[in-house]
């Protein structure tokens, strides 16, 4: 049904639009994203997302800085799954630098990797919730995390911005303690995931506010180049760590979820089965975890690439995460793009909002699990 | 992995000199640093445990508070029966003090004018202190349920003050009313909404013959002045100015409106059964024990008790605002709420509202449902008579495990979307409420041809 | 007609049921003990690792530069002193100043400082709160306490920090 069947003009009769502001302070839009959405009574004609709140010019920064400080700025684009950032930048100095990751280093950076995954889609959920209305899954996915962020508090010192992988290897190294302290954590977070499928995914009220929003077809998610679970929540099975396997993925033994409507709640559920994917990962990551060094050979304190540009692409926890990197044999970056997942998937709302209720924005806007931090960088 | 840099489990100055290892192997005297100081603004600094919950949940009657928070509990539960049983029945010391102002030589009028002041008093100290109970205990419910604390600080003991703590913040808050506002409506809006609250309170049972007035009609009372606060919702959204809050109260407005059917009707067996709209008969008509044991309340009654409970228990929590069914509240949502222009008392008097609605609704499900008064299992030979529980008691605790049905109910379900409300009210609620009529009709003539308990 | 009958209860019942799950998973975490930690009546102790408020011991720095230039925000500045008789550089720091205003608490300068055990390091602390802007730019020099001083603009002198109490100094020294 197209808008101009739902708006009801004739002699007499005159829709008002009105404009109104979504944000940026606004406690669903998870950060400071400010849609300005054009509505017609309840339906939405016209929406845009409007960002730049956080902006930080990393790009432009990381101009000025070396490799091994420019890490440290990698951390805060996603700041809710910091490692894949880090992971992202280094494969891609690595490539450029054509350095061999030790096989400990690699094992080593999956784990993390997908532990963050884990700890970001706990974010997600909770949040999701909130947004719906169920409060209490928050408070259980941020206990859960508690965790998470403990582990890697005592792995490498910080509990958000990790600085963690680095050029050529991993900064720290983990013990028999801290393993058995994450698969303990393993054991007690599986079942935790069939109690939020329980208290949210196959609830009844969740369902009936999910399951038939915000339906994105696959060609339309191929077209405005969704990736990460918005992709493979409408059928299409790309996955990075799948199709351009790196650190090793190709050894593990994972599945894929995929969605099949494209619905809402699909995109939700596949970030679900995802954490529970994530989980075998980390358990085999450390049943296999080889003995060996944790920094390549001969990599500088201040490493200097040769002149080139490289780009190195992984899977992060909201989508495919590029990095192309320019350099001219200098100490820093020439150029550094960063290809956002959370910016490209922002720009399906112009299409998708349109058409819909004003009390179903915040259930597709939730869905899409934005963080400003990635979109701004 | 060790907890501490030094291996110093406790940073106190004693031990401070021990722990400078290597530093000290340097030539130049190293100035000493400054001594720790610590203060009560440190704290018990925990070492041994991070609180993971694999570790506190593994043996939960381990940790010292929790069996402290158990006996708590328990000394509580006590407490109060004690007390009850001290006290006696309510309903005994009104009549004497009414027989008190009757003797002390005022005209007739003067005292019945004193006894609805007293009566008056009584129920809207209900409904404050009902105010300031329900908030501190909800945000207890809701703080273990999401496996935290909730108040704590405020008043000592586990917060119990924080309520009265907020109630003063409020009030010393300024009113601030938008210019766009209408002003008189701005002002009149919180007291359309509460009024109606306290005086649908009169017939309400607070014990077997504690109410304060016997009305014959009572649940049509009841129901009717439960309804006008529609008005106040709908003077609040017009009085904000704010297009917003307009939507948003003719929305909270068009739901109150919707879920008063299906609340009224899924009463109708309940009156069947009893014969009476009189709540107090009600209560009497669930006295008494089938088979000598099994208490006879309403909620028991095959198949059609429990739906009328069930749905009168929906429909209330829709009446009421609360989760699943409060758009008009939520925050979360893009169209702004009908109390969002009100700030300081004006706020909280809409806040009171609706817990003393909520306060109404537990109280008419223990009336309706859950047998008034009655105790639970009769009275046993071998406990004395004044030992017992009495009917007051037995009133309250059934009114706030009711409560801690709809608190329940809001930290557990997600919410509804306001068209999605609607179609569940009228095309589901509403037409199982009628079914109900009829299987309550077909219970009473199977009952009158003989078949089931006397 | 019989089929969607049936299939209408199936879903009223299965839609129940799954609420009373729900309702369930609710009850039993309401009678789980709490996961707080009651700050600030209890506080936790960060791992070994943690990188907290910043330290500086001018007595074993060298004053090599190496954390100044592998800070990404600038924020250490350093002079070596000068001997007052061959006029050559000493490598011992005369003043050392940390903005923690511009810090990002990576840990890239504690792991460039070579000398053992670690002249600049970051502590377990992680309750340090600033009363003014200048309360950030911390000062050293030899002789001062490990937490550094303030430059106090007004009076013209350092001052100790009014808002810091050290708790432990010497804990998380790598």
């Amino acid at each position: 049904m197209s808008t101009d069947e739902m708006i009801v003009t004739g002699p007499g009769l005159e829709m008002d639009t009105m404009f109104v502001n979504l944000g940026p302070q606004h406690p669903s839009t998870h950060g400071v994203l400010r849609l300005g959405l054009t509505l017609a009574g309840e339906v939405i004609t016209k929406a845009f997302p409007d960002i730049g709140y956080l902006h930080r010019g990393t790009e432009k920064l990381m101009e000025a800085r070396s490799y091994a400080q420019c890490v440290v700025l990698t951390d805060r684009w996603d700041y809710c799954s910091a490692m894949t950032n880090n992971l992202a930048f280094c494969l891609a100095a690595e490539k450029l630098m054509a350095v061999p990751v030790p096989p400990r280093a690699q094992a080593l950076r999956v784990v993390m990797c997908e532990l963050n995954r884990i700890a970001s889609h706990l974010i997600f959920l909770g949040t999701y919730g909130i947004d719906i209305g169920a409060f209490t899954p928050f408070l259980y996915a941020f206990r859960e995390r508690e965790m998470i962020l403990d582990l890697y508090e005592a792995l490498c010192g910080a509990r958000l911005t990790y600085n963690y992988i680095r050029l050529g290897g991993v900064a720290a190294d983990v013990d028999a303690d801290w393993t058995s302290k994450c698969r303990e954590f393993l054991e007690f977070f599986k079942p935790r995931i069939d109690e939020y499928d329980t208290l949210l995914s196959f609830n009844p009220i969740f369902l009936a506010r999910t399951k038939e929003v915000g339906l994105v077809s696959k060609e339309a998610a191929v077209d405005w180049g969704l990736s990460g679970p918005n992709l493979r929540g409408s059928g299409v099975s790309y996955d990075v760590r799948k199709s351009e396997p790196y650190c090793g993925y190709e050894a593990y033994d994972f599945n894929v979820p995929v969605g099949a409507h494209g619905s809402c709640w699909d995109r939700y559920f596949c970030r679900v089965q995802e954490m529970r994917q994530s989980v075998r990962l980390v358990e085999q990551a450390l049943a296999k975890l080889p003995t060996g060094e944790l920094m390549a050979k001969g990599v500088p304190k201040i490493p200097k690439p040769p002149a080139g540009e490289a780009y190195a692409h992984v899977e992060a926890s909201r989508g495919d995460l590029g990095i192309y990197l320019v350099s001219d044999g200098g100490v820093a970056p020439y150029r550094l793009h960063v290809r956002a997942p959370c910016f490209i998937n922002l720009a399906i709302l112009q299409e998708i909002l349109v058409g819909k209720k004003v009390a179903d924005v915040i259930a597709v806007l939730g869905s899409f699990d934005i963080v400003l931090g990635e979109v701004d960088r | 992995m060790k907890a501490e840099g030094s291996g110093k489990n406790e940073p106190v100055p004693a031990k401070h000199a021990e722990a400078k290892p290597a530093a000290a192997a340097a030539p130049a005297p190293k100035p000493a640093p400054p001594e720790p100081v610590l203060n009560r603004r440190h704290g018990k600094l925990l070492t041994e445990t991070r609180y993971w919950p694999t570790e506190i949940w593994r043996n939960p009657w381990s940790l010292p508070r929790y069996r402290a928070g158990a006996l708590w509990l328990a000394g509580i539960v006590l407490g109060i029966a004690a007390i009850g049983a001290g006290v006696g029945e309510l309903a005994a010391w009104g009549e004497k003090l009414l027989a008190l102002l009757g003797r002390s030589g005022l005209p007739p009028v003067a005292v019945a004018w004193v006894w609805v002041l007293v009566k008056l008093t009584c129920v809207i100290g209900v409904i404050v202190a009902n105010g300031l109970w329900a908030v501190w205990w909800e945000r207890k419910i809701s703080a273990h349920i999401q496996s935290r604390m909730g108040p704590m600080y405020a008043g000592g003991f586990h917060g119990w003050a924080q309520t009265i703590f907020d109630t003063i913040k409020l009030l010393l808050k300024e009113d601030v009313t938008p210019a766009a506002a209408d002003q008189v409506m701005h002002l009149l809006a919180p007291i359309v909404a509460i009024a109606p609250c306290v005086m649908a309170f009169a017939p309400v049972l607070f014990g077997d013959e504690l109410a304060a007035a016997r009305i014959d009609v009572g649940v049509l009372y009841v129901f009717a002045f439960a309804s006008i606060s529609v008005i106040g919702v709908v003077m609040a959204g017009w009085a904000s100015g704010n297009k917003y809050s307009l939507l948003g109260g003719l929305r909270a407005a068009a739901q109150i409106v919707s879920y008063e059917l299906p609340r009224g009707f899924s009463v109708v067996p309940v009156i069947m059964f009893a014969g009476s709209l009189d709540l107090a008969v009600i209560g009497q008509a669930q006295a008494g024990y089938w088979l000598g044991f099994f208490p006879r309340w309403f909620v028991f009654y095959p198949v059609v008790g429990q739906l009328a409970f069930l749905f009168f228990l929906i429909a209330s929590v829709a009446e009421t605002n609360r989760t699943p069914f409060d758009i008009p509240e939520a925050e979360s949502e893009l169209v702004a709420g009908f109390h969002t222009e009100f700030s300081g008392m004006k706020w909280s008097l809409f806040f009171l509202m609706e817990y003393g609605y909520v306060l109404l609704a537990s109280f008419l499900l223990a009336v309706f449902f859950l047998g008034g008064g009655a105790a639970p299992l009769p009275h046993p030979a071998f406990i004395p008579a004044w030992l017992s529980i009495p009917s007051w008691i037995w009133m309250t605790s059934k009114a706030m495990l009711m409560m801690f049905v709809f608190l329940w109910f809001r930290w557990t379900f997600p919410r509804l979307r306001v068209d999605q409300l609607m179609d569940f009210n009228w095309k589901f609620l509403l037409p199982w409420s009628f079914a109900n009529i009829g299987l309550a009709g077909v219970l009473i003539y199977l009952h009158l041809q003989g078949w089931g308990l006397r | 007609m019989g089929a969607a009958v049936i299939g209408y209860f199936k879903t009223v019942f299965r839609a129940t049921w799954a609420f009373v799950e729900g309702l369930w998973i609710t009850l039993c975490y309401l009678f789980k003990p709490s996961v707080t930690v009651q700050y600030p009546t209890e506080k936790l102790v960060p791992y070994d690792a943690f990188r907290g408020m910043l330290l500086f011991d001018a007595s074993t720095c060298i004053a090599c530069s190496l954390c100044a230039k592998a800070c990404p925000s600038a924020c250490i500045a350093l002079e070596s002193q000068v001997h007052p008789e061959t006029k050559k550089r000493v490598p011992k720091a005369e003043w050392y100043t940390l903005d923690l205003g511009k810090c990002n608490f990576c840990g890239l300068c504690q792991e460039a400082c070579p000398t053992k055990p670690k002249s600049v390091w970051h502590s377990l602390d992680y309750e340090y709160a600033f009363s003014n802007r200048d309360e950030m730019v911390r000062c050293w020099k030899p002789g001062f306490p490990l937490a550094g001083r303030v430059w106090d603009p007004k009076g013209k002198a350092f001052r100790d920090l009014e808002s810091y109490i050290p708790v432990r100094e010497v804990q998380g020294r790598r």
